[in-house]
């Protein structure tokens, strides 16, 4: 209460354009004006990164002053009188655009983003520009088209920084930084690298999504319109357990750009390679037809009639304890009711997981409000995971928190990842020696809100020596809370299919030698790798050859479905419905964003025609 | 609307449609104009033409007297009121015509985005000249002979692709590529009606 009543005693209030507005002391004018419904024009500015002031697109006049401000930048000062449009203002505007359009090659026609998502273009139409007043300079500029999925062209490029505070900022990598100065200053990558030679650049695709010009452009976007022309439908991320929220954009039945969704209490618009690009934007061979091996033994497009009754045949022809069913961790919760309600007509149900993976799956526990703790941190100590490789949203948060906000980073981890470089205490093997856990607890003295985040190798006997320590070493800290714990699985569904009763299992070839099978069920559904990874692990291939009929139920063509009996296709994560459980527990909805591709059906129903 | 009142005042008038004629019989002249099309790739011109029916009622305001769209007579470019221009400077030639026009007009509109800011044609401008014509002459695939053309007749090749306004004044742009009919419209319908026009989010495009 007694803050509440400071914090109003502390309000500021200030005329914009004569409106009374009121603000908190240390809020910039554009702020004030936005919460006041007072449009100011913008280019460098964006919510959310730090002001920049470069662009002087958002100039304002204040009273009794005969300088010009801008308002991004500049704090509002109680009772001070502001005006946003005048016809001095404008004419500044007006010159500072002319100079833009001056300096760089901005030739709408021919830009892989024109008509219409262009801060650039949408200004200069604001400011009814036709043409401009200084002579064009048609500088010859590099393209980067190295990185996988977008490009850079420094030709429509307006040096906002947009690009440089976000990766420094949101992305937390600081891949983009400016070089050179007046005329020559330009974006650079690393330290003057291409996007395909950089070790930092993580192919977030952030600097994409801010960019208010076509300097940035996704290769699978370009040209193909303005996103404002698109369809747009929310739906969840199934390539990890963090279940970032997407935006995606669709034209005519296909998709446009992905998105994150800004609305979404997981990743709040932010997104890595996996959900921003490789949902889509990665070539793959799409099953879209049901699969029989016929008399040769090749596999050949069928009906799905034919298909069917050839699985219920091999079905009939096995015995209850001669079935079995093995899924990809990643199904819809929905699915896995369906599952569980079939488990009765098989001898056993198992979902395949990474190495070490089962322990942290078989007993199911959700850290409830993971990410906010993690914002929360102010030691971070991850042991037997890989966030910036397998969770990079979550990775890209604990990057911030350390460069950002000075949390401190301990990283038990027996691989090298691209957070070491930002460890305090980075440890491949761990010793047992006093000196290094002194050293660890010396780090984390004084710790007030720590946070572990726990990866499936925190279940192996090193990782559980390792906890050990740390609970001696927080039993001892007496001033800080308890650790928030976050148990971060690489399945992105895992903890709710194992919740749901479906056992997690990490040797698949053991599991199918238990006793001898006759029919085996594979639910690989959208595995971007088609289930192949199952293949990886040793016995696998071999114990396949001998199992008389392999029912392989994915997406994607892999070296798997070549081994299948018979093939069914599924939907991907755009076509599908239902919902999935991130690693907070949180239920989050899958939406179909486009017309189920070919003759492909849902996990569930596919599930329940075959064992029907 | 002033068009409108405009349009009554030639139909009243039985006259020739000829602006002269019409000056004559003390009816107002019409405003004479004259376009042309240098580094451009006419698409500004075909803009023009999908005025379409609105064609008929711009006519009964404006002669065009000299155009790559109209089948003139007449040798040497008129004196006129308007002159349009699409396409940027590329050569000397484009050079002496623009200068020629600007000479016998009162207004120079510069028509689309090449006329406005070289647009495509300007992409040239990022690389030398010679490099240019060794490209285009030399090491074209298409190309059986490589020689780059040196026959006096031949127009010369500027150094850069300008915009109009770099060789000579430009009094009104009408951006695009190519402007669509509505934007030409507005554009000469308000400048017809003696007031500038005003450009915003919802009747400017540069693409």
């Amino acid at each position: 209460m007694r803050s509440e009543t400071m914090m109003t005693t502390k309000k500021i209030s200030l005329t914009i354009n004569g409106k009374a507005c009121s603000g908190e002391p240390g809020q910039t004018i554009l702020k004030i004006a936005r919460a006041n419904d007072i449009y100011i024009p913008t280019l460098c500015y964006l919510e959310g990164l730090t002001a920049w002031g470069g662009c002087r697109m958002c100039i304002v006049e204040i009273e009794g002053s005969a300088k010009v401000v801008p308002s991004c930048a500049t704090p509002a000062m109680d009772g001070s009188k502001i005006i946003t449009n005048s016809p001095r203002l404008q004419d500044l505007r007006k010159a500072t655009l002319e100079l833009l359009f001056s300096e760089r090659n901005h030739i709408c026609p021919m830009c892989p983003y024109n008509k219409g998502d262009c801060g650039l273009q949408h200004q200069g139409y604001a400011h009814g520009i036709t043409n401009i007043r200084y002579q064009y300079l048609y500088p010859a500029l590099p393209v980067d088209l190295t990185a996988k999925y977008f490009g850079l062209d420094h030709s429509r490029c307006i040096l906002c920084t947009r690009c440089v505070r976000t990766c420094d900022e949101i992305e937390g990598v600081h891949t983009l930084d400016v070089a050179n100065r007046g005329i020559k200053n330009q974006i650079i990558v690393d330290m003057l690298k291409k996007f395909g030679e950089s070790e930092t650049c993580t192919l977030c695709g952030a600097c994409v999504a801010n960019c208010p010009t076509g300097a940035f452009f996704d290769k699978a976007t370009a040209f193909r319109g303005p996103l404002a022309s698109c369809r747009q439908v929310l739906t969840t991320c199934t390539e990890c357990p963090v279940g970032c929220g997407l935006k995606v954009f669709i034209k005519e039945d296909r998709i446009v750009n992905v998105w994150g969704d800004p609305d979404s209490p997981v990743n709040r618009g932010h997104l890595c390679v996996k959900g921003r690009y490789e949902t889509w934007a990665e070539p793959r061979e799409r099953i879209t037809q049901p699969m029989l091996r016929d008399k040769d033994g090749k596999l050949q497009p069928t009906t799905w009639d034919k298909a069917l009754a050839a699985v219920r045949k091999a079905g009939k022809e096995a015995k209850k304890t001669e079935k079995a069913m093995l899924i990809a961790p990643r199904v819809t919760n929905e699915t896995a009711q369906v599952i569980m309600a079939l488990a009765g007509k098989i001898d056993r149900v198992g979902m395949y997981v990474a190495a070490n993976e089962a322990a942290l799956c078989n007993e199911p526990s959700f850290s409830a409000d993971a990410l906010r703790n993690l914002e929360d941190a102010d030691a971070i100590i991850v042991i037997g995971a890989q966030p910036s490789r397998d969770n990079p949203v979550l990775g890209a948060r604990i990057r911030i928190m350390v460069r950002k906000h000075g949390a401190k980073l301990l990283i038990f981890n027996s691989r090298k990842s691209d957070l070491d470089q930002y460890a305090d205490v980075c440890a491949y093997a761990v010793s047992l020696e006093h000196q290094f856990w002194d050293r660890v607890a010396a780090t984390l003295e004084g710790a007030k809100r720590p946070a572990i985040v726990y990866g499936p190798n925190a279940m192996t006997p090193i990782g559980v020596t390792v906890m050990e320590h740390l609970i001696q070493i927080f039993e001892r800290n007496a001033g800080g809370q308890k650790p928030a714990l976050i148990g971060l699985p690489v399945s992105s569904n895992g903890l709710a299919l194992a919740g749901a009763g479906i056992e997690a299992i990490e040797d698949v070839g053991p599991w199918l030698d238990t006793r001898p099978l006759k029919f085996l069920h594979i639910v690989a559904s959208d595995t971007p790798d088609g289930g192949a990874g199952i293949f990886d692990e040793k016995y696998v291939p071999a114990l396949l050859e001998e199992i008389p009929c392999v029912v392989v139920q994915a997406s994607y063509r892999s070296a798997l479905t070549e081994k299948a009996t018979v093939v069914l296709p599924t939907t991907i994560w755009c076509e599908k419905s239902g919902t999935i459980t991130n690693l907070e527990g949180r239920q989050l909805s899958l939406r179909p964003v486009l017309p189920v591709s070919g003759e492909a059906r849902e996990d569930a129903a596919i599930l329940e025609s075959v064992f029907a | 609307m002033n068009k409108m009142t405009r349009n009554k005042t030639t139909k009243k008038s039985t006259r020739p449609p000829v602006a002269k004629a019409a000056a004559k019989a003390g009816a107002p002249a019409k405003v004479r104009v004259a376009t042309m099309w240098l580094s451009g790739c006419s698409g500004c011109h075909m803009s023009f033409l999908d005025l379409d029916e609105r064609l008929v009622d711009l006519f009964k305001l404006i002669d065009v007297l000299f155009s790559p769209i109209v089948d003139t007579k007449v040798k040497d470019m008129p004196q006129v009121d308007v002159g349009i221009v699409e396409g940027c400077v590329n050569n000397t030639d484009q050079e002496h015509e623009l200068k020629m026009m600007r000479d016998r007009c009162k207004i120079l509109i510069a028509i689309g985005d090449c006329a406005i800011n070289g647009n495509i044609p300007a992409l040239r401008n990022q690389f030398p000249l010679k490099d240019c014509l060794a490209r285009a002459y030399e090491q074209a695939e298409s190309n059986r002979i490589s020689c780059i053309p040196n026959d006096p007749v031949v127009p010369g090749l500027c150094p850069k692709a300008r915009p109009l306004q770099e060789v000579v004044k430009v009094d009104f742009s009408i951006p695009g590529c190519p402007p669509d009919a509505d934007m030409i419209w507005y554009a000469l319908t308000e400048l017809l009606a003696g007031r500038t026009p005003q450009w915003n989010e919802k009747n400017l495009r540069y693409d």
